[in-house]
């Protein structure tokens, strides 16, 4: 026991030495992914009769690593600048569209359509902001309104017959845009590699969060998010900044729906614009932290995953999962309303200047309706 | 290519509603009915949430789960006993205001000052267990009460007549609430902690406990909306979703607390969705309603009923 305690200690110095490094967050990132890309090979590998593989398959993964991408996105808009988006689902939605409805009708890769769908995605997004900050729409309402613009995409899209209507669109075959199965034609015939193909799409939003979380645009974003009045008084035009991170947020969760469109085998209106899929993006976020980067990534792997277990513990009750599941997101808000992350802060893994930022939000935060 | 799109999808629907106005078309008084009936139980579901929306500035996402908890009660007591539905709607009622309070005090009372993604994900949390425990009890199929009422003819209009029932609920509860909200002194204590919190608090007003009631009040007329739903439409476990967007539109659309508001803005819900669904293809009327949301959110936030000085 003391052994253990002695080792937990050390453990932690190390942590903390590495910390305090200029290169420590960027140590954390490597050991992380490096951890991520390892776990498809971890699954089968059995410690005392226990194999996480019995729980989780390549494919919960995935779907995991989908919403840890559309989480982080969401978080450059929502969390950095408190700015609470509901309706990330439209921009999901767009991207799962664009790539789709471009390669079943005119043969374009994917990757292409991943490229349009995500600037069309920017541009809607920056339409969007444009009208909230103009109209200056906050709290409940940013929320509704941006759940609103998801909504009616929804709509529009279910009567199109151009997209399918309520039936939506089948995935294309590969012959039909690219060559064969692989990376060009952005579909494989083994789940592990899209697994590696969407922990890439995680590593570069997540190093374009930190990156905008460290620059001088993520402490302007985060003075918004604090006291967007004050931060205006000392020049910063928020405004700028928040079309800023609107804009990236919506291009990147773009990329998410193009893949979700390579990846399942059919999309409707009623799945990628959905109510569910909006709280799906936020929830890794909410759960994990808001506003921080590893946060949002822990918290997609506890809410996910958690899901899928409980569904394969319980084949015999549907619903049981959902049960857990919803006591698991009511406790978790009511004992750690600031994130899983801040859990860590607790407990005296005191973090740096990063995490202090982070601690701020929960408390001090000024109520909207002053 | 547009220009046919504009000629086949809005002028025909148009020429054709002219039409039927010149030529004094039946139709269009039975659509009126329709849309009216529609309308009011559409009023009657988003009163819940406008009233804990407009004093507790929550957004319940478990709205949706309490009217389909509501549907399932009554149903249950209903084919359980042989009850009269109309008297199971106190159950509804009764069960739901206990489990809003139960609620409130266990989980939206220690958040209500954190930051509001967690009111967020409390309600979503409690609306997932709700559901699922419908499912578990009573499986994903769809139930109804099988009762036939008949219809009303009235100038060559037929009005169901439990559809006009769950009307003239939606009504008098309007009415009930509102002479509560106007005429009582615990009313005022509502509208005052609705007008200004921190104001309430100061002059004496028990805040927490006004939180409780207004909880449970939005609870129960979810459980009455249900009630009445169930005379009606069958029930599943899922049913709450659309009750529950339709629910957020016209509480924005009518102004956020406002009981009058949120009637007017179930009629023209409801109308809209029974004219659109009649003259515009497939569910055009959809992205009319959800159009029409979005231009609001934008224009006019606080709605038709709704207070200026709204925080937002």
């Amino acid at each position: 026991m003391t052994s253990d305690r002695a080792s937990f200690a050390r453990a932690r110095d190390t942590y903390s030495r590495l910390n305090g490094t200029p290169y420590g967050a960027t140590v954390k990132l490597v050991v992380g992914f490096a951890f991520l890309a390892a776990l498809p090979q971890l699954l089968g590998v059995s410690i005392l009769g226990f194999s996480l593989g019995a729980f989780l398959s390549v494919n919960v993964l995935i779907v995991t690593l989908v919403y840890a991408t559309a989480g982080q996105a969401w978080n450059i808009m929502s969390g950095y600048t408190g700015y609470f988006s509901f309706g990330h689902a439209a921009f999901f939605g767009v991207g799962a569209y664009v790539t789709s409805k471009l390669s079943v009708a005119f043969g374009i890769n994917p990757w292409i359509g991943l490229l349009v769908g995500a600037l069309v995605a920017g541009v809607i997004g920056l339409a969007v902001g444009f009208l909230n900050f103009r109209y200056d729409l906050r709290g409940h309402y940013f929320a509704l309104a941006t759940f609103a613009i998801a909504l009616l995409l929804q709509v529009v899209v279910r009567n199109m017959e151009e997209f399918g209507a309520a039936v939506g669109i089948y995935r294309p075959f590969p012959g039909d845009y690219g060559a064969e199965f692989g990376l060009v034609a952005m579909q494989f015939r083994e789940p592990n590699s899209y697994y590696y193909l969407i922990l890439s799409f995680l590593l570069v939003v997540t190093v374009v969060a930190w990156l905008i979380k460290r620059s001088q645009i993520g402490y302007y974003l985060f003075a918004i998010r604090e006291n967007e009045d004050a931060a205006a008084s000392l020049g910063i035009s928020p405004f700028r900044y928040k079309m800023f991170a609107i804009g990236t947020s919506a291009f990147f969760t773009a990329w998410c729906g193009a893949f979700w469109s390579m990846y399942v085998e059919i999309i409707r209106p009623s799945t990628v614009f959905g109510l569910t899929r909006n709280v799906e993006i936020l929830l890794p976020s909410v759960i994990g932290g808001v506003g921080s980067v590893p946060g949002t990534i822990i918290g997609s792997f506890l809410v996910f995953p958690l899901s899928e277990a409980l569904r394969v513990s319980f084949p015999d009750i549907p619903g049981l999962d959902t049960v857990v599941y919803g006591i698991a997101l009511v406790l978790i808000a009511l004992l750690l309303p600031n994130g899983v992350i801040s859990l860590g802060d607790r407990l005296g893994w005191g973090e740096s200047d990063e995490v202090n930022r982070e601690s701020m939000s929960g408390e001090e935060r000024p109520s909207d309706d002053d | 290519m547009l220009h046919l799109a504009v000629q086949s999808g809005v002028l025909e629907p148009l020429r054709e509603l002219f039409g039927d106005l010149i030529g004094l078309n039946p139709v269009l008084l039975q659509l009126l009915v329709f849309g009216l009936l529609l309308g009011g139980i559409y009023a009657l579901a988003a009163l819940g949430l406008t009233m804990i929306f407009g004093v507790m500035d929550i957004v319940n996402f478990a709205h949706g789960s309490f009217l389909v908890l509501g549907m399932f009660s009554s149903w249950w007591v209903s084919s359980t006993f042989g009850v009269s539905p109309f008297l199971t709607i106190i159950v509804s009622v009764v069960l739901l205001f206990v489990l809003g309070v139960a609620l409130s005090v266990l989980t939206i009372e220690p958040i209500i000052e954190k930051p509001e993604e967690n009111q967020f994900i409390v309600t979503l949390g409690i609306s997932f267990i709700i559901i699922a425990l419908l499912e578990i009890a009573f499986g994903a199929d769809s139930r109804s009460l099988g009762i036939q009422l008949g219809n009303y003819q009235v100038l060559g209009a037929s009005i169901p007549r439990a559809q006009l029932y769950a009307l003239v609920i939606a009504l008098l509860s309007i009415v009930a609430c509102w002479a509560f909200l106007y005429y009582t002194k615990l009313g005022r204590a509502l509208r005052a902690t609705a007008d200004n919190r921190d104001a309430a608090w100061y002059m004496g007003i028990n805040v927490p406990r006004i939180d409780h009631l207004t909880f449970g009040l939005g609870a129960a007329l979810a459980g009455l909306g249900g009630g009445a739903i169930v005379l009606f439409s069958p029930v599943d476990p899922f049913a709450g979703e659309t009750y529950l967007v339709k629910a957020f539109v016209i509480v924005v659309l009518g102004g956020l607390g406002s009981f009058p508001g949120a009637l007017v803005g179930g009629l023209v819900i409801g109308l809209i969705e029974v004219y659109g669904s009649y003259y515009l293809p497939g569910t055009v009327y959809e992205i009319v309603i959800f159009g029409m949301f979005v231009v609001l959110l934008y224009v006019k936030p606080t709605g038709l009923f709704g207070a200026e000085e709204v925080s937002r």
